[in-house]
Order: C-alpha cells, then sequence, then structure tokens
C-alpha cells in the first residue's frame, strides 16, 4: 500500500469536464497539502495553451506522440502556480490525460514531468526539507476513454526510484473547513553589496535574504498567543467542540537573537551601495483540519513568509531584467515598492490563493493572470487588496524617523500608533461583498469602507496619523 | 529547607549592530557609531522586544505594558509566581529524581531569560519596498553580546523587574559603545563583551565590558580604574576574564568539570577545622580530550588540574597544557629527550615543577615525606598552606599522582583527612559518581603503596611569586608531589632534589626515603650512570637495574 490521496470531489469534477473536452493529450498540476500521513488534494489545473495555439484552438490537432509536452512549458506553470500558493499548499505532482493508445507512454513522461517540476520550484527556496517533508510527489493519468485514474507517487529526492502504485480517493469537502494561520512580518533586512549593477544587486540581495530566511526558519511561532509544543496539535482543548471550531488563528514570530561568539571584531564590508528592504508582508497558512499538528501548521507558515519574500525579489528582478533588456536601463529608483500580495478566495474552497500586482497593476490584472494560470473564475471584487497596504510617502517618512535611531519612542506613542495600524492593517475583514462595514476608528469616529480599499485603507492612515500627531502635540 | 530571598533574572541575546562608514576621521566615526548604538538602544526599547523565560511557556513584551503569553501572568505577579511557571530541567537520569526536591530552590535562584524579538504585529504598515543607497562605504556588522543580570526580591513584580533589564540593557550598550570607541582601530571594530565578576560584599555582582581579541595584559589600565572605582585591592586579579563569575546552571564550555568538591557534604569530625583549596579549578582526568592515558597520565592530570587553577584564577592567561605540550616544554627546558614527546612515560613531581615553572612562571617548592603514613604529620603545613595560598596539590607515592583538594585537621589532636581529588578516574564527567568517596581518612587506601610494599612519597610544594607589571598578584604556593617509591628492601636510596636536571627517564619506579644529602648526590650519580646505559629501557628493567647498581655501587 503506498502513499493515500484525499482528494477533494471538485477536483474530480474539474477532471472529467477536462476529459470530455478534448480528446487530445493534456497535462496539468494537482495542488493541496502534505502530510506526513497522507496527501490532501484540493486543485487541479491544466497547463494553459501556449499562445499560438490559443490563437486558433480550433486547429489543435490530437497528439499522436507525447514528445510534443512542452516540459519546460509545464514546469513554468508549475512554478507560476506555486507563487499563487499561500503557505501549506504546494504543488503535490502531475496529472496527464490521454487516450488509451498512449497509455505506455505516459508513465515515462509522468515521471519526466514530476522530476522537473520539483526541481524547479524548489529553486531558490530560503528553506530546507525536514525529515517530515515527503519526497514523494504524485503522478497521475487518466485515459481520456475510459477514464481510468492510475495514480503513482515518484520519490523526487531520489533519482533512480521507481513508481509506486498510490491511492487516489475522492471524497466530499476535503477543500472546507481549513484552518487559517495568519500574520503580518515586518521586514527590515539590508543588502550590502559591492557595487550597484544589477548582477550584484540580486546576487548581495540573495545571500542577505538567505541570513534573514535561516533566522526565520528557526523562529518560534506563536498560535493565538501560546507557544505550542511541537507535537501537539494545533488546537486542543476544543476539539470536543468542532463547530466553534477557530478557523481563523493568530500567529506571532520571535526571532532569536543569537550570540555569535567566533568573531573578535565587527565584520567590514567594502560597498558600493546598500539595498534595504523594508515593509510589512502579509502571510498565510492553510492547514486541513483533520488533527493538524502545532509543527507542521508553524512550519508551513514560516515557509510562507520566506517565499514571499523570495518569489518578489525574485519577481523584482526579473522584472527589472527585462526592462534592461528591452533597452531601457533597468536601474531602480530610490525607493521602490515590491508587488504587493492580494489575496481572492477559491469558489467553493475554504481556502485563498494569492497573487502579486505590481505597482502599475490593477484587480483587472490579477483576476486574468489567476484565471490563466489556475484556471479559475475569481470576481475581480473577490480580489481582496487590504492585507498589504501601499502606503504613501508620509507614512514612510515616519517609518524613516522611527527605526533610524533618534529618540526613544514613547510607549503612549506607540500604543496609539499599533492601535491605529490594527485598525488599517491587520483586520481580517470580507470586502468582496460590498456591504459597507462599519470601520471603527481608534479615536472613536467611524467610517465606511469604500469600493476602493486599498485608497481608502491609505487615506484611513493618513486620517490617523494626523490625528495622532495632534494628539502628540496635546500630550 | 531555606527559601531564597533573592533571584537573579538573567537575559542574554546578540543583537545587531550595523553602521555605515565612509571616513575614518574621529569626530565622524564618533558620530556615526553613537547613532548606531542608539538605534540598538531603540530596539531594546521597541515594543516588538520580548524576554522569553526560559523552561517555561513564558513570553513577556517589556515595553508592550507587559503583555504576557501565559495566562495569569500579568504586569503585577511576583517573581515567586513566576518561577512555579518554570520547569526545572534536572537531568533525566533516575539517581537524581530524590534530590530534585532539595536542589529546587537552588536550581532556579536564575532565570534565564533568552532576547527575542517579534516581527510580526508590526508597528507600521507599509507594503515592501526596497530603498537603494548608493556611494562607497564600510558597512560594518556584527553582533551585540548582550549579557545583563538583574538581582530582584522574590515579591517584586516582573513588570518591575523588566523595566530593571531594559534598563540594564540600555546601560550595557552605553558601556559597549565606550569600549567600542575606546578600542577601535581605523573600521575595525572590537567586539564588545560584558563579564560578570561576583565581588565580595557590599559590591556583589558588577558587569564589565571588554573588547574582545584585546589580552588582559593590554586591558590593565581598564582593570586599575575598575579596581579604584570599585576599592578593590591592588594585590589580587579581581577583573581579570578569568575571574569572570561562573554562573552555578551554566555548563562550561570547554566540557570539564568545575571544583567537584564543592557538591560534596563534608563529614563532621570533632574538633577538626575544614581547610580547602580557594577558587576554582577544573577536574583533568585520564580519558579526556581523546587522550588514552589510562595507567600513565595521572600526573600529567594533576598537573594540568593545578595549571587550571592557576588559569582561572586568573594569575596565567595561558590554556592548560595538554600531554604534548607537557612534555614539550619538559624537552624544551633539557629534561628530557626529544623523543619523550608523544611517548607514554610517566612524569613525577621533579617534572610537574619543571612544567610549572617553564610554561606557567611559578616557582615551587617540593616538601619530602618519607613515608605514606608520614604525611599525616604535615597536617599543620597542609592546613596552613590552603589557609594562605588556596591552591591544589598534588601528591605522588609509587606509580600514583593524586590532588589533594583540602585537609580536615585538627591541632589539639592531629587527627587528619585528606580530601582527595583522583585523576585516574576515566568514566564521564558526572559529579554524582565522582562525589563519592572522595574523603580518605589517610592516603593509604587510595595510593596504594603501603599494602603492596613499603614505599614513600614526598610532597611537592610549589611557592610561587609572580609579579605583574602593576597588579601585583598574591604570592600562591601550589604543592605538588610525585614520589619516585622503590620497593627495595628497607631506606637505600634518596630523593632528586629540585636543582637536578638529570637525563633520567620518566616514570621510573626506583627510589626514595633517605634526606641525607650525601644520599642525594649519591643517589644521582647512580641515576645518571644508569641513564647512559638503559635509556631506552622499559620501566621494569630499570627496577631491576637500579638494584644492581645500587647493590654494584
Amino acid at each position: 500500500m503506498g502513499r493515500g490521496y484525499i482528494v477533494d470531489d471538485s477536483v474530480e469534477k474539474y477532471l472529467v469536464s477536462l476529459q470530455t473536452a478534448s480528446l487530445s493529450s493534456l497535462t496539468g498540476l494537482l495542488i493541496g497539502q502534505s502530510l506526513p500521513q497522507r496527501d490532501f488534494v484540493v486543485l487541479a489545473v491544466q497547463t494553459p495553451q501556449k499562445a499560438k495555439s490559443e490563437s486558433d484552438p480550433s486547429e489543435r490537432k490530437p497528439v499522436h506522440s507525447l514528445c510534443d509536452i512542452d516540459t519546460e512549458w509545464v514546469t513554468q506553470h508549475a512554478k507560476q502556480v506555486s507563487w499563487t500558493l499561500p503557505g501549506g499548499l504546494s504543488v503535490l505532482g502531475v496529472f496527464l490525460i490521454t487516450p488509451p493508445d498512449l497509455e505506455k507512454e505516459a508513465q515515462n513522461t509522468l515521471r519526466r514531468l514530476v522530476f522537473s517540476v520539483e526541481k524547479l520550484i524548489s529553486k531558490g527556496r530560503l528553506w530546507s526539507l525536514n525529515e517530515d517533508d515527503v519526497s514523494e510527489r504524485v503522478g497521475l493519468h487518466i485515459c481520456s476513454k475510459t477514464r481510468r485514474a492510475v495514480c503513482r507517487t515518484f520519490d523526487v529526492q531520489d533519482a533512480k526510484s521507481s513508481a509506486k502504485p498510490a491511492d487516489w480517493k475522492y471524497q466530499h469537502g476535503v477543500s472546507d473547513s481549513w484552518l487559517v494561520l495568519k500574520c503580518s512580518v515586518e521586514l527590515h533586512v539590508r543588502f550590502p553589496t559591492p557595487d550597484i549593477t544589477l548582477e550584484n544587486l540580486e546576487k548581495s540581495t540573495k545571500v542577505s535574504l538567505q541570513k534573514w530566511g535561516n533566522q526565520i526558519e528557526s523562529s518560534i511561532c506563536l498560535v493565538n498567543g501560546v507557544r505550542v509544543s511541537s507535537d501537539s496539535e494545533l488546537i486542543s482543548g476544543q476539539k470536543k467542540n468542532t463547530k466553534a471550531f477557530p478557523s481563523n488563528l493568530r500567529a506571532q514570530i520571535l526571532i532569536h537573537n543569537v550570540r555569535k561568539e567566533v568573531r573578535t571584531c565587527a565584520s567590514v564590508q567594502v560597498c558600493g551601495g546598500v539595498l534595504a528592504l523594508r515593509g510589512v508582508v502579509h502571510c498565510r497558512a492553510y492547514i486541513h483540519s483533520n488533527k493538524p499538528k502545532a509543527k507542521q501548521a508553524a512550519e508551513a507558515l514560516k515557509r510562507d513568509i520566506m517565499n514571499t519574500v523570495s518569489y518578489r525579489t525574485e519577481m523584482f528582478f526579473e522584472d527589472l531584467l527585462m526592462s534592461e533588456a528591452d533597452g531601457e536601463r533597468g536601474i531602480l529608483g530610490q525607493k521602490q515598492p515590491l508587488p504587493q500580495r492580494v489575496f481572492a478566495s477559491v469558489p467553493g474552497a475554504g481556502f485563498c490563493v494569492c497573487d502579486y500586482m505590481f505597482p502599475d497593476e490593477g484587480t483587472a490584472e490579477v483576476k486574468e493572470r489567476l484565471k490563466e494560470t489556475l484556471d479559475c473564475d475569481i470576481p475581480e471584487e473577490e480580489v481582496d487588496l487590504t492585507q498589504e497596504v501601499i502606503a504613501g510617502e508620509l507614512l514612510l517618512d515616519l517609518t524613516d524617523s522611527l527605526g533610524g535611531g533618534g529618540n526613544p519612542i514613547d510607549p503612549l506613542f506607540n500604543l496609539k500608533y499599533i492601535c491605529l495600524c490594527w485598525t488599517v492593517g491587520g483586520n481580517p475583514h470580507k470586502h468582496g461583498n460590498h456591504t459597507h462595514t462599519p470601520h471603527k476608528l481608534s479615536r472613536g469616529c467611524t467610517s465606511t469602507t469604500s469600493r476602493n480599499p486599498a485608497i481608502h485603507t491609505v487615506l484611513q492612515c493618513h486620517l490617523h496619523l494626523c490625528s495622532f500627531y495632534s494628539l502628540c502635540q496635546i500630550i | 529547607m531555606v527559601v531564597e530571598k533573592h533571584v537573579m533574572f538573567r537575559v542574554r541575546g546578540g543583537l545587531d549592530f550595523t553602521c555605515q562608514l565612509d571616513r575614518t576621521d574621529e569626530s565622524y566615526v564618533k558620530q556615526t557609531l553613537g547613532k548606531a548604538f542608539e538605534s540598538v538602544r531603540s530596539a531594546v526599547r521597541s515594543p516588538s522586544l520580548v524576554f522569553g523565560v526560559q523552561n517555561s511557556p513564558v513570553f513577556l513584551w517589556p515595553n508592550r505594558s507587559l503583555q504576557a503569553t501565559r495566562q495569569g501572568v500579568t504586569e503585577n505577579t511576583t517573581c515567586r509566581e513566576l518561577q512555579q511557571h518554570i520547569q526545572i530541567n534536572e537531568g533525566d537520569s533516575g539517581k537524581r529524581s530524590s534530590k530534585k526536591k532539595d536542589k529546587k530552590d537552588g536550581t532556579t535562584s536564575i532565570i534565564n531569560v533568552d532576547l527575542l524579538t517579534e516581527v510580526t504585529e508590526p508597528v507600521l504598515c507599509s507594503a515592501p519596498m526596497l530603498f537603494r543607497q548608493e556611494g562607497k562605504h564600510h558597512f560594518v556588522k556584527m553582533k551585540l553580546p548582550a549579557d545583563c543580570v538583574v538581582s530582584a526580591h522574590m515579591d517584586e513584580t516582573i513588570g518591575d523587574v523588566c523595566t530593571h533589564l531594559v534598563e540594564a540593557l540600555c546601560t550595557q550598550l552605553t558601556n559597549m559603545e565606550e569600549v567600542v570607541l575606546r578600542h577601535r582601530s581605523g573600521t575595525s571594530l572590537p567586539i564588545p563583551e560584558p563579564f560578570h565578576f561576583l565581588l565580595p560584599e557590599p559590591v556583589g555582582l558588577i558587569t564589565a565590558v571588554y573588547p574582545a581579541g584585546v589580552p588582559d595584559t593590554q586591558l590593565e589600565p581598564v582593570r586599575k580604574e575598575l579596581h579604584r572605582r570599585l576599592e578593590l585591592p591592588d594585590d589580587r586579579s579581581c577583573m581579570r576574564r578569568a575571574n569572570a563569575y561562573h554562573f552555578p546552571d551554566e555548563p562550561y564550555r570547554d566540557g570539564y568539570l568545575r571544583s567537584p568538591h564543592l557538591a560534596l557534604n563534608h563529614p563532621s569530625l570533632e574538633g577538626t577545622k575544614l581547610y580547602l583549596v580557594q577558587g576554582i579549578y577544573s577536574y583533568h582526568h585520564y580519558m579526556q580530550d581523546r587522550m588514552d592515558d589510562n595507567g600513565w597520565g595521572c600526573a600529567y592530570r594533576s598537573l594540568q588540574t593545578i595549571c587550571s587553577w592557576f588559569q582561572q584564577q586568573g594569575y596565567v592567561e595561558r590554556v592548560v597544557p595538554s600531554h604534548k605540550e607537557i612534555q614539550q616544554a619538559l624537552v624544551d627546558v633539557g629534561d628530557k629527550p626529544a623523543s619523550f614527546v608523544g611517548s607514554r612515560q610517566w612524569i613525577g613531581s621533579i617534572e610537574v615543577q619543571a612544567v610549572l615553572s617553564h610554561l606557567l612562571g611559578i616557582t615551587s617548592k617540593i616538601l619530602f615525606v618519607s613515608q605514606g603514613s608520614d604525611l599525616a604529620t604535615k597536617g599543620r603545613e597542609l592546613a596552613n598552606h590552603f589557609s594562605t595560598e588556596g591552591t591544589p596539590i598534588m601528591i605522588g607515592g609509587g606509580v600514583l599522582a593524586h590532588t589533594i583538594l583540602g585537609v580536615m585537621w585538627s591541632e589539639t589532636s592531629g587527627e587528619i583527612k585528606f580530601l582527595v581529588l583522583d585523576p585516574h578516574y576515566t568514566g564521564g564527567e558526572d559529579l554524582q559518581v565522582i562525589t563519592d568517596k572522595v574523603w580518605v581518612t589517610d592516603l593509604k587506601p587510595r595510593l596504594h603503596f603501603s599494602v603492596k610494599c613499603k614505599l614513600s612519597c614526598d610532597i611537592v610544594v610549589f611557592v610561587k611569586t609572580m609579579s605583574y607589571p602593576t597588579l601585583t598578584c598574591l604570592s600562591r604556593a601550589g604543592v605538588v608531589g610525585r614520589g619516585r617509591t622503590s620497593g627495595t628492601n628497607g631506606p637505600t636510596t634518596t630523593s632528586a632534589c629540585p636543582s637536578d636536571q638529570g637525563p633520567y627517564e620518566v616514570g621510573c619506579d626506583i627510589i626514595v626515603m633517605s634526606l641525607t644529602p650525601e644520599d642525594q648526590l649519591h643517589f644521582t650519580r647512580i641515576i645518571m650512570c644508569l641513564n647512559k646505559h638503559t635509556r631506552h629501557f622499559k620501566k621494569k628493567f630499570y627496577f631491576l637495574s637500579v638494584k644492581n647498581c645500587i647493590q654494584h655501587a
């Protein structure tokens, strides 16, 4: 008996719809949560068509050989998909739908795809695998005629491993009732660099991010304000009453300030410039509610923190390189925002996916991109922009004056300030359904959320700062 | 059961320090460093600072109106109540469980606190931005090893304690800043390291910050200043790094046990008084340092224990010498041939004396005792030694060497017990095992010589006078001894005197007993003669040869 895959029946529906839609071969990805005991599959996504065939879909010829499958295209897609996944969810493997005559070839193709997908996804990761991580990935073959599904797993750690049979079982409601751990992480990372050529910037960024990542990896995670021991269950004591399940858990990350005693003097690096990454990223991890272990939840959240930062810097440099290739000098400005993370809940599922929005983009682009990568329709207004706030100059200047030394911060000042930020950034109310939620502000005035929450939040922020400044003066 | 009234909070952690230097002129550097230190201080005062109480689920946010993770822990919780949340990390062996209850108060008298930073629930919210700064400069980065201790009354609230801890951290950062400014050269900044010193009342525990990598000898002006400020005597080193207070709950990094005799319950003997070694030493014994010296290294180990004493009291900075270093030193002083290095040959009291003198600059004295039982007559001398000098004593007899850590002596009856540290121990660093059977009534059973054959032993007392350029240390005496004993019929030969640098082999089973100068000379000659012929012989051959030689002579 191999690994067991518990698959949401929505995945079955989706796969069936693909089988009926085309008679040719088709690839796609399987997404879900991998746990030591079993995997939960909650989403299947077909590989999008390449642009040229899209121009004339009717001309799509039946594929007679699986050699036509573009491995690079599939792996690139897998990478795009993994960028849209919050913590706890990952690409678990590949599916392949072929006509019966190609069945024999399918196993080899699946193997090739599974290995190369894994290779690309794990590249540039800031975290390392631990003993609980499962190195088996799934390869699902479906015959387009008989609809027979054959599920096998490949050990991606072992290049010579052979396929093992696995159990593929559909179940209702696998993608409901997920627990979510949320937190916003403040970044303050500096990347000293020998000079500010793009190449060196990228390199130095990677080096410093890795160090930062190690800190996050070894950090302490508190859930709902309590440190959870590694082997305990995520929610103890509340199991009996599953109805009152707290699906939303507040996570806190505490970083160890470790003493290093190897050196006798400070390290000195001759630099031509420094990049600093500052700001707050919103992170999430989804955990299946079937006896979740605290350790896995914390691990998933930490990985999300590391991933979201590394994805964004990667995107950012990719973007710079592209504009450099376009002839523009890919030099970055004094202050440059990284792409903003936005969330959207998957229709009919208990979890969200995310996307990264460049400053010049809007929700329409997000919708389009999610449609393309995840093959699911998410209404534009379902896109939640509020988890991360692009702040105006005022806020940044204040950040500078607070963070860069100067006067010790008055405790009262902080208290007010935390209140303020909490109301602005940390309050996860839904904007999708357009009810004008009354939004209580820290100084008693109320406001309603407008159609564009992002702008509104910034406005609130400014409003608050003003009131706050006057408050300071009063004090 | 004595209930402690005070508890110590010790907070430790590495604080990130970064600064950018593009010039090296004094005022600029001073200003830049000042700013950088100020931002570390503001990090310590920031609401994201977290104190993690070790061995407990309690986390405290001292700057966030003392938020705590544990329900029931608030600002007004007293230290005594906080202790209830701390689990004592007792070793896993079942043997100790009986002791658990007695030790409870002792082990928790220090509450260790980790310095953490919360990165979530940020003060400010703005999506991530990249900031670019151009320009050539030196990017300087280090971890400041903060280490602060605050003593609190059991009834004090943790709110107050946390406030004190934050203050202490800020003060320490200011001290670090001074040290860095004082000892920097160019863009090279030394890492400031705090050390705690336990001084006699009323001073108590104080902390000094020294720059890493700068040897104690160069820090003399700093220490002088401290001595003056704290009104410490100038003839004793109190503030060297080696004098640093060692917290009882902290394992030594080198893995050696420290002063194991402190864990003993001393037997009571009417009319006697206890005279013990002063200060701290580490216990060196067989099979340590991945060195299989079982059967031949006892004197080396005893010597190491003595060296550790001198090092840990701050008299010398030299680390405890290895077997090889000891052997090399003996070759260097001309006492041994070059082939001695790396061999498994014994050494005796004379060699120990030579090594102490050569490597540590310590002069020493040898006490001779004609017989093991005669050692009992040296009670007054030993008691006097422990009360004035306080160093461990090496005692040798037969094939064995031991270390005496103290005596229990009655001035009236002359009754005496010796506290012996046995280097022949081959087990692990388990205090429980080691502290069994340390007190012996007399040395016979430990040294075996009286039973097997009529041997004797001699004790070497090392008296050393070391002076440092300004801070003169007390002269400390060490006693070392390794009797060269022989099982010949009756008193025959002599003991080698300290001036004798003869090329005799180590570990020979010859010797002893007559103390007349003529005999000494006589014996030296014999040995010298012997060595010419039998240098490469094993010690058993020696034994025979000596007899023959003596008979012949």
